[in-house]
């Protein structure tokens, strides 16, 4: 059937059809048995997760607008400068003035208990890294999964373990943000200088003590930018979120691209960096303040 | 130091040879390399392209005509994917020649462009469709198999909904129902939104956007496995229904008037489901023009062939070849008998 010059080439193009072995069936199957077995475990953490959610999200939508306008404010002086404050807040003004508010309150409580929940489980996560190099050995690859997998394809056992909404889209969001925080605790912590270590040892300080007393406070600024990559890579995942049902700015991006209106899926795509802006700046403003010279 | 770094740099050079060489042999044999994609005929016909606007029966009907096209009539196909509307465009802009499904009121600028001929509707695929809100059939009858009990054994129609909205609890927001609605990329997105408003089913329920039609699709399959109720909008024909036994929730029948000026309070009008293609088709392959103004399917045929394909875990392009043998009558009737011919030959 190939249209070629020689029939020996034909091994040469397309990968050997005898060699062929599926390894997506056995995920398929363990996700299966997950589902039978498990079912009153996720249903648990669904409960949790969601109360969470709801509670966080009815909160900021009941907090006036100028109220949270003036926080940011507030937030951008006193960890910048005054201009920076102004600037902030004008820019978050600007939200409302699209008329986007309601929605941003909801990607905000999205966004905000990802990270969370990233923070709770990766600075540990990191912390063990840095101590024990098989952990690293063994979790480094699979950290490269979590960051470069299509999404579709943990959310949709998520979307069956949790169903359809904010927890399957916080789940994604975790894993998809997770590894920053990891490997920036990590290279932090494993970058203070042995010296003083071993300075903290020779006062007579536990291993437990150096952590909290000497290390972590020297891999403070790496730490914070790797919870300022981590919640610069949930923000990312609104738009994704948005198709396993949450509304939000990434629902109206989401419409505005389906539907070919250029305005909507603007505005709400310029909120979103918005938002990714001042949490950024503010975010680094808090690392600079707590940043120890040597 | 200086032989480890010459070592370097000659196994750099080796390597750049190899890549160059390869290179160069890849590119004087192009033409002999490269195979088509089911092996026709080599000639110069050209491309023919089709669109993928994500759902399973047009890419199944997409299959079905590329097997033909290609193995019948020697020209080549591709396949653009993207959203309804994206793809229709590309269709009146000329970037894809064939659109094997499209769903008519679903697009705001159809009638526009058939006026204005930038695109030509050459016939029907099917219109025996139906677009509405389903329940698992487990909800209303119950299924003493599985130990599922009736939760809502009198929801006929949609005006027994409202006294059944519990059965349908929202876990976002435990004081309403849960309706599953439409994906923002189909007309049906606001018609259903439209819907649940006038027909006071926003009192009792939430409208809930499911955002993409994998999220739908996923709901209803878990719900349907695990034997929970679910009530949302879906239609027929789509694989789904071909495997899961769900039932339509009643409408008032269609009219005109309901429909346009009432605010959509009556069933979705039955569609013509239409084969079209690029105004400069006729010229650029008359005889496929021909080919596709006899293809005509039915909704029926179309859920079978993607139960099929779900049954039995297969593509759709082993579903397309297998619905080609099935139904030999049907589709000989649509091209000349060289082409059925060679079309069987390549089964």
């Amino acid at each position: 059937m190939l249209h070629n010059c020689s029939n020996h080439l034909n091994i040469m193009q397309a990968f050997p059809e005898f060699i062929s072995f599926k390894l997506g069936i056995y995920v398929e199957i363990f996700v299966e048995w997950l589902l039978d077995n498990f079912m009153g475990f996720f249903d648990a953490l669904n409960e949790v997760i969601l109360w969470f959610l709801l509670n966080t999200e009815k909160f900021l939508q009941w907090v006036p607008w100028w109220a949270l306008v003036l926080m940011v404010f507030l937030l951008g002086w006193y960890f910048k400068k005054f201009s920076a404050g102004i600037s902030y807040a004008f820019l978050i003004s600007l939200i409302g003035v699209f008329g986007l508010w309601e929605l941003t309150m909801t990607t905000l409580a999205i966004v905000l208990t990802s990270v969370i929940l990233s923070l709770l489980i990766g600075i540990p996560v990191g912390i063990l890294m840095s101590y024990q190099a098989k952990v690293e050995i063994v979790l480094k690859p699979i950290l490269d999964a979590m960051q470069t997998m299509p999404s579709f394809v943990y959310l949709i056992p998520a979307m069956m373990f949790f169903g359809l909404g904010m927890v399957p889209a916080v789940f994604a969001t975790v894993i998809y943000a997770l590894p920053p925080v990891i490997r920036l605790t990590n290279l932090g912590i494993q970058n203070v200088s042995q010296e003083m270590v071993e300075a903290a040892y020779s006062f007579g300080s536990s291993p437990w003590q150096a952590l909290i007393k000497v290390q972590l406070p020297q891999a403070l600024p790496t730490i914070m930018t790797g919870i300022n990559q981590t919640t610069m890579m949930a923000l990312s995942m609104v738009v994704i979120s948005s198709m396993i049902g949450v509304q939000g700015l990434g629902y109206e991006v989401l419409t505005g691209i389906s539907r070919i209106e250029i305005a909507r899926a603007f505005d709400a795509g310029l909120s979103i960096v918005i938002l990714a802006v001042i949490i950024d700046r503010i975010s680094q403003g808090i690392a600079d303040k707590y940043k120890i010279s040597e | 130091m200086k032989s480890v770094a010459n070592k370097k740099v000659s196994i750099a050079l080796v390597i750049g040879i190899i890549l160059i060489g390869v290179l160069i042999f890849y590119f004087s044999h192009q033409d002999t390399l490269t195979t088509t994609n089911t092996g026709g005929e080599q000639d110069d016909k050209g491309v023919l392209v089709l669109a993928d606007a994500g759902w399973d029966s047009i890419r199944f009907h997409n299959e079905v005509a590329r097997l033909i096209i290609e193995n019948g009539y020697g020209y080549k196909t591709k396949i653009i994917p993207g959203t309804t509307i994206v793809t229709f465009e590309g269709l009146k802009r000329g970037d894809i020649d064939i659109y094997m499904e499209v769903w008519t009121d679903n697009i705001e600028t159809y009638p526009k462009a058939i006026e204005n001929k930038e695109v030509l509707e050459v016939s029907v695929n099917f219109d025996d469709n139906r677009q509405g809100f389903y329940v698992p059939t487990f909800v209303i009858e119950g299924d003493p198999e599985r130990g599922i009990n009736p939760l809502a054994p009198d929801l006929k129609s949609i005006e027994d909904l409202p006294k059944y909205w519990e059965v349908f609890r929202d876990p976002e927001d435990k004081s309403k129902g849960r309706i599953y609605g439409a994906i923002p990329d189909w007309a049906a997105d606001k018609i259903v939104s439209e819907k649940v408003e006038n027909y006071g089913l926003d009192k009792t329920y939430n409208l809930f956007r499911p955002g993409s039609g994998t999220a739908l699709s996923t709901s209803m399959v878990d719900a349907v496995e695990k034997g929970k109720p679910w009530l949302g909008f879906y239609w027929e024909p789509e694989w789904i229904m071909g495997k899961y036994d769900m039932t339509y929730i009643e409408e008032p029948a269609y009219d005109e008037e309901k429909w346009k000026n009432g605010g959509y309070v009556c069933a979705f009008p039955s569609l013509p489901v239409t084969v079209c293609v690029n105004k400069e088709m006729p010229e650029k392959a008359p005889e496929i023009v021909e080919f596709l103004k006899n293809y005509q399917t039915s909704a029926a045929l179309t859920n079978e062939a993607l139960a099929y394909m779900e049954e039995n875990n297969v593509d759709v392009i082993d579903a397309a070849k297998w619905f080609l043998q099935q139904h030999k009558d049907l589709w000989a009737s649509w091209v000349p008998q060289d082409v059925v011919d060679q079309v069987e030959e390549a089964l």
